[in-house]
């Protein structure tokens, strides 16, 4: 799963035909000018400038300005490029030419399991949660393409008329094609607007995820996925997915801030039933992390590190299942030096330690994490004998 | 009974290392319970025609490694069952190519990092095929008693500890890996244990779904509840809620389902499964999934940890209603113990086994090599040279200072002697051949002989029987040397005389007598030999083996080690010729017809052959 941002995406419409407005992605507000100067659309339309970020309700935050001609633009970039938004800062602004229309429509597909959701809507734009009952939709079996004049039925249906209908269908088409060939998951179009003078259509605003799996097959895919969280990834975030682009298995980490528990877990599916357990007894977590697959004592030292560097944690738990294949010795070791070295940095100060696990070498993985205790960790060590979310109950109630 | 895998299951691997670890665990299965080792193939072409050795138990067995499925299969008429291992870029088309195959019903992919429109045609296909496709990312399949495909079940230790060993009445089917294992253990420590465990993948769109195989829990009649895994994400557990609420069903359900934390945490944040992601409005939120299956009449304890009670309040009704007769423990010292390797028996003092090789003088199964007991970064550290590390590794000693500085001033003197020698000679010409640099020194190495450079050993060998035999009979020993040796090594010189002596020579002899304390019997011995032999001819002097030779024999050096002392110095002046050769980038060489005298029969005609 990965979101990318509108400048990639738009890119990508522009390979299949699907028609956009035009647009600069700059990081330099003074480029715009120079922009401005070699293309008339940028001096003669009426110009949308968006933080060009993953940062989640832009509007609200002032990061989109509507309506502005190229000065106003300037002006808008010079003041968005830079500014701070909690952990995160804007690099980057989209101007886009703001094409006047009459209508907006809404285009969105989306994968299941068995292919993918065609959605129409001629109600699109900022309302269509209010009107979803006008959504309607095609579903489209996976290996098959519908005709255009299947299409055009459904957008018939949806309430399109004439020869709009016909163009919205065309559009999708394209949008059909699009999704299949770039492995996408989803694209949502909101609004695709039209201009009547001219027929001119163009996706105004648009949200797609590309399947990042699927990127070994894609050579001319140049972007890189965003954040899906709202937010940019934080600095130890980055560190950790760095560490786990370049190993065998994996390591994952994702910053709750606010929280004091902090989860050291194993295992895809077990480190969110420990996340689970945490907020079912009424604690908050400072983290969501994972190293799976067996991966190097160095990589989960890396990981070890950072946790133990959230602020203000109370407790962290080491959790996880009873592994199949990952080394329970050698991933403590590295959890053992990541904690010994973290020590040493002044962390750890009146935190409490809560360990479970099984799997393979897993006597002598818990005999060596246990005697921690001896070097003054407050450290509490259990065998698979302990089921297995029960440590958070002992934490929170120690 | 078992869903899926059994005792009839014959399995081919494709894919690499990661394939054939999968196999080894799998055969470790196999001499647990005693059955034909399950995998029977490889395909992975970079390897075809390997044999890959997998034990079961004590039995070593070779499996072959094959270019294609087809192959393998044509060989293999048996196999009925294909697990994938290969890297997420091919594995479409090898799954797929599985499907195809005839005699096979179930292919179960353990490649992560498949793209989803790729499971979601490999599903698709399967259906259509009427066969099993499971995965991406699962961990495997595995019916207790009867059959393990993947790693699924972890070490050897626990597969005893679950029970696997035998059935008893508990299905599982989870996304996660880690939780199948997991769960396993649950059925064990709080049941009877498990018929069969699947493990389906935490991708987006997994091959197969819960409902796939509650259908087939539902219809084995030794499966008398089942443990499903979930968690948040897609639809699955809610169709599992669905098929248990549609009709009254025999098999009873529990069920955890992970999540619920996303309820407040940041709205879109990622778990580590590529299917874990809440849907618009909820959909597919792991509160929706839990209270679906509590309202069809699953059991869904609120944490992970619950489900401990929930399998043994399951069990103990289940008891109670005499649906399961409960099983007469097994002494798990009846179970067999998989075969110690050499080296873990050794260990325990319970057997012996005579050494192939001895060694008396280094050992690097610490942290870094010793040298007769002592640690070479020490030796660094406290000043000793290379010439201590000759003492300690030839002679087992370290010479004193005085002793090294003679030792170092053998090598040094020794190291070339110019091209035009057999030794360098022969280094250029490799080297002007192309050839790499351990092969050009092993040429000029190769000319160490009795004429070259070799005579070290003999000369200090017999100036030292001299010392012994005729210690003050230097003719005695002469008379004897040429009745039993012929020529003294170490006496006599091409062009050197006594007139043009070797400076060589010279220096060594003046360095040890005049500049050292050293007691040098065997030397002193030698000259008085050449005072001898060269009264009858001019250049019958010591030469410079000879010299050296006695000098060790006076270091007391080991016999057998002194050509060493040749042939290490001389290796530093090969190595530089080949090196200088190749800086300069020599052509191949070959003799000029001019430096051949052609002592050969005049042309002819090749007789008719008879």
């Amino acid at each position: 799963m990965a979101k990318i941002l509108e400048g990639p995406a738009m890119k990508l419409f522009n390979k299949w035909g699907i028609p956009v407005p035009n647009y600069v992605v700059i990081m330099d507000p003074n480029r715009l000018a120079q922009l401005g100067e070699a293309n008339k659309w940028l001096r003669e339309s009426k110009l949308v400038v968006k933080a060009h970020e993953a940062i989640g309700g832009r509007f609200k935050l002032g990061l989109v300005k509507l309506g502005l001609n190229l000065d106003q633009a300037l002006e808008a970039a010079k003041e968005m490029i830079g500014r701070e938004i909690g952990t995160s800062v804007v690099r980057q602004v989209i101007v886009a030419e703001m094409l006047e229309h009459d209508e907006e429509y809404y285009v969105s597909i989306a994968g299941n399991r068995d292919g993918a959701e065609l959605l129409f809507s001629n109600k699109g734009g900022v309302d269509i949660e209010d009107n979803w009952d006008s959504v309607k939709r095609l579903f489209i079996p996976i290996d098959e393409l519908p005709t255009v004049e299947r299409i055009t039925q459904i957008a018939l249906e949806a309430g399109f008329v004439g020869e709009i209908a016909e163009r919205v269908a065309k559009i999708a088409s394209r949008l059909v094609l699009c999704f299949d060939n770039e492995d996408a998951q989803s694209i949502e179009i909101n609004p695709l607007v039209i201009r009547k003078s001219d027929m001119r259509f163009a996706a105004l605003d648009a949200v797609m995820n590309v399947d990042w799996d699927a990127r070994f097959r894609h050579p001319d895919w140049d972007f890189k996925p965003v954040s899906e969280i709202g937010r940019p990834f934080t600095e130890a975030e980055q560190q950790i997915m760095d560490i786990d682009a370049r190993i065998k298995g994996s390591v994952k980490l994702v910053e709750v801030p606010g929280g004091d528990i902090a989860l050291l877990t194993a295992g895809g599916g077990a480190s969110v039933f420990y996340s689970d357990a945490v907020v079912a007894r009424g604690g908050t977590i400072a983290n969501y992390a994972e190293y799976s697959g067996d991966p190097p004592d160095w990589a989960v030292e890396a990981l070890t590190e950072t946790i133990c560097a959230l602020p203000n944690i109370r407790h962290i738990i080491v959790g996880g299942a009873i592994a199949n294949f990952t080394d329970v010795k050698a991933t403590f070791s590295g959890i053992i030096n990541g904690f010994r070295a973290s020590k040493s940095k002044g962390y750890l100060e009146n935190v409490q330690i809560w360990v479970r696990r099984g799997g393979p070498n897993e006597n002598q993985g818990l005999a060596a994490i246990k005697k921690l205790q001896e070097e003054g960790f407050d450290i509490h060590v259990y065998d698979r004998s302990m089921p297995m979310t029960d440590i958070v109950d002992l934490a929170l109630n120690s | 009974m078992s869903i899926l895998a059994n005792k009839e299951t014959r399995a081919v691997i494709i894919g690499g290392v990661a394939g054939l670890n999968a196999a080894r665990r799998m055969a470790q299965f196999d001499f647990l319970i005693n059955r034909p080792l399950t995998v029977q193939a490889f395909v992975y072409p970079p390897e075809e025609g390997q044999q890959k050795e997998i034990y079961r138990g004590g039995e070593l067995n070779n499996v072959t490694v094959y270019s294609t499925l087809e192959k393998a299969l044509e060989e293999n008429p048996q196999i009925n069952t294909v697990l994938i291992y290969i890297g997420a870029s091919r594995a479409y088309q090898s799954a797929k190519e599985a499907l195809d195959s005839k005699g096979i019903k179930l292919v179960t992919m353990i490649t992560e990092g498949v793209p989803e429109k790729d499971a979601k045609r490999l599903r698709k296909h399967a259906i259509e095929k009427g066969k099993i496709f499971n995965g991406p990312s699962s961990i495997g399949i595995l019916s207790a008693g009867q059959c393990r495909l993947g790693v699924i079940g972890g070490e050897y230790k626990n597969l005893k500890l679950c029970n696997l060993y035998r059935p008893g009445s508990f299905g599982v089917i989870t996304k996660s890996g880690g939780l199948s294992n997991e769960a396993m253990w649950l059925c064990a420590q709080n049941g009877d244990g498990i018929t069969s465990a699947v493990a389906i993948g935490g991708d987006s769109y997994p091959g197969t779904d819960f409902v796939t195989y509650l259908n087939m829990f539902e219809n084995d009649p030794e499966t008398k509840a089942v443990v499903i895994v979930g968690e948040v994400g897609g639809t699955l557990e809610e169709e599992a809620a669905e098929w248990l609420g549609a009709e009254v069903r025999r098999i009873k359900l529990i069920a955890a389902i992970g999540g619920t934390c996303q309820e407040v945490l940041p709205q879109g944040m990622k778990f580590g499964h590529a299917g874990a992601k809440e849907g618009k409005k909820g959909l597919g939120s792991a509160r929706s999934k839990m209270n679906a299956l509590r309202d069809a009449g699953a059991i869904v304890p609120d944490t992970f940890g619950g489900l401990s009670k929930a399998i043994k309040q399951v069990y103990q009704e289940l008891l109670q209603s005499g649906v399961i007769k409960p099983e007469a423990e097994l002494d798990e010292k009846l179970l067999p113990a998989l075969p110690p390797s050499v080296q873990e028996v050794m260990k325990q003092g319970e057997v012996i086994v005579e050494p192939l090789i001895r060694t008396t003088i280094s050992d690097d199964r610490g942290e870094e090599p010793r040298y007769v007991g002592y640690a070479a970064s020490e030796l660094c550290e406290k000043g000793y040279g290379i010439e201590d590390v000759v003492g300690l590794l030839w002679n087992k000693k370290l010479p004193s200072r005085e002793e090294s500085e003679i030792i170092k001033r053998i090598i040094m003197i020794s190291a070339d002697h110019g091209p035009a020698v057999s030794g360098a000679f022969g280094s250029i010409i490799a080297a002007c051949a192309g050839i790499d640099m351990p092969q050009a020194v092993s040429a000029g190495m190769t000319m160490i002989g009795p004429r070259f450079g070799g005579a070290v050993t003999n000369a200090g060998k017999y100036f030292k029987y001299g010392v012994k035999e005729y210690p003050n009979d230097i003719a005695g020993f002469l008379s004897w040397m040429k009745q039993n040796v012929g020529p003294v090594p170490g006496i006599g010189h091409r062009v050197k005389s006594l007139k043009n002596p070797d400076k060589r020579v010279k220096y060594l002899v003046d360095y040890v007598k005049n500049h050292t304390t050293l007691h040098t019997p065997c030397l002193d011995y030698a000259l008085e030999v050449q005072k001898i032999t060269t009264a009858k001819k001019d250049n019958l002097i010591l030469n410079v083996d000879g010299t050296i030779g006695c000098i060790l024999v006076d270091l007391d050096f080991p016999e057998h080690s002194f050509n060493g002392f040749f042939v290490l110095a001389r290796t530093i002046g090969m190595i530089g010729h080949w090196i200088d050769q190749n800086n300069q980038n020599s052509r191949l060489i070959r003799l000029y017809d001019y430096l051949i005298n052609y002592a050969v029969k005049e042309e002819r005609v090749v007789p008719e052959k008879k």
